[in-house]
């Protein structure tokens, strides 16, 4: 098989040149994928408008430490959701919301579902949950994780 | 006897037996690095290859046993990097320690990894970049290295033993010390 550095042209751009990447203060709808604890995450803001009489998505931002790939897709799906109503953000899939890059390398597909799930998990907070997956750690995660363990610092070293 | 895996062992024995199997699948497949691309403990390995594109399984049970040659591979010793940075070579160094640990020790002209250095470093750093990652002991400098390796990064290497053994082969005035 191809070898995984082999990012196309668009996905290197949108990784390298975010759109919409941040918090957003005064977001109308916020939703979240991954574990919050170690940062290995993917958050989306979402704020609204109203035109013509309808509740439209006036802008969308997103944050994550994960993949570079999840940063590309959630580049170019912020800016297409952008004037949707919920109701049209709901029905884009994970192929849909990655669709200006092109298509995904196979083992690239699930950055893009990880996108489509933090969006529901903004547009439609009480919709029926999915299943918590449970996820061994990972790498990411395995690296951080220093900055999470509160342990003392004994300089010396060790008696064992 | 030829070392194997069964397809149908689950990932959390799988990661039992063989810790460096997850750097392996991330360095080579981008499996298991962070939430998007992770899977379950009580998956099957023959699972996570059929929903990755039908990875042949066999292959992938290669390339974990082939994951601890890979491994040593990225090490580099203390002594190693001491000479390439004295001989102003441009290597980076960077330390994926707690900040408590950062403030309490660090090496000279090493830099603190934080989630910021992280993008930056995915987003304009050259993919040809020679980078060391350095930690206490040179477990988790380990991971740091395959998880860039998996991202693209050619020259990353993870320094053997850590700081720690950087104050015992590099600079013995470097303070050691452990955490309880």
């Amino acid at each position: 098989m191809s070898p995984v550095n082999d990012f196309g042209d668009r996905i290197a751009e949108a990784i390298k040149h975010p759109k919409n990447l941040g918090e957003m203060a005064g977001a109308d709808a916020v939703g979240t994928v991954g574990s919050e604890d170690c940062g290995d995450m993917l958050r989306m803001w979402v704020k609204f408008k109203e035109v013509d009489g309808k509740r439209v998505i006036d802008k969308a931002t997103f944050q994550t430490f994960g993949c570079g790939t999840a940063i590309a897709v959630a580049s170019v799906a912020t800016e297409l959701i952008s004037g949707k109503t919920v109701e049209e953000a709901l029905t884009m899939s994970s192929e849909d919301l990655s669709a200006p890059l092109g298509a995904l390398p196979p083992l690239k597909i699930h950055c893009a579902q990880l996108v489509e799930e933090a969006l529901r998990s903004a547009l439609a907070p009480g919709g029926e949950p999915k299943a918590e997956k449970n996820v061994a750690p990972t790498l990411l995660q395995r690296m951080q994780s220093p900055a999470r363990e509160k342990k003392k610092i004994i300089l010396g070293p060790s008696n064992e | 006897m030829t070392r194997t895996i069964d397809p149908n062992t689950t990932m959390a024995e799988l990661l039992s037996e063989y810790p460096g199997a997850q750097r392996a699948l991330f360095r080579n497949y981008h499996i298991g690095g962070c939430a998007s691309c992770g899977f379950s403990p009580n998956e099957t390995l023959a699972s996570v290859c059929a929903r990755n594109d039908d990875l042949p399984v066999e292959d992938v049970i290669a390339t974990i046993l082939a994951g601890h040659e890979a491994d040593q591979k990225m090490g580099i010793s203390p002594v190693q990097v001491a000479e390439r940075l004295n001989a102003g070579e441009s290597v980076r160094l960077i330390d994926v320690r707690s900040r408590e640990e950062w403030d309490s020790v660090h090496i000279d002209g090493s830099t603190f990894f934080t989630e910021e250095l992280m993008r930056a470093m995915m987003s304009d750093w050259p993919k040809e970049a020679e980078v060391v990652f350095v930690c206490h002991h040179g477990v988790r400098s380990l991971d740091a290295a395959a998880f860039f390796a998996g991202h693209g990064f050619q020259n990353v290497r993870s320094m053997n033993g850590g700081i720690d053994a950087w104050s015992l082969e590099v600079d013995p005035e470097l303070l050691r010390y452990h955490l309880e």
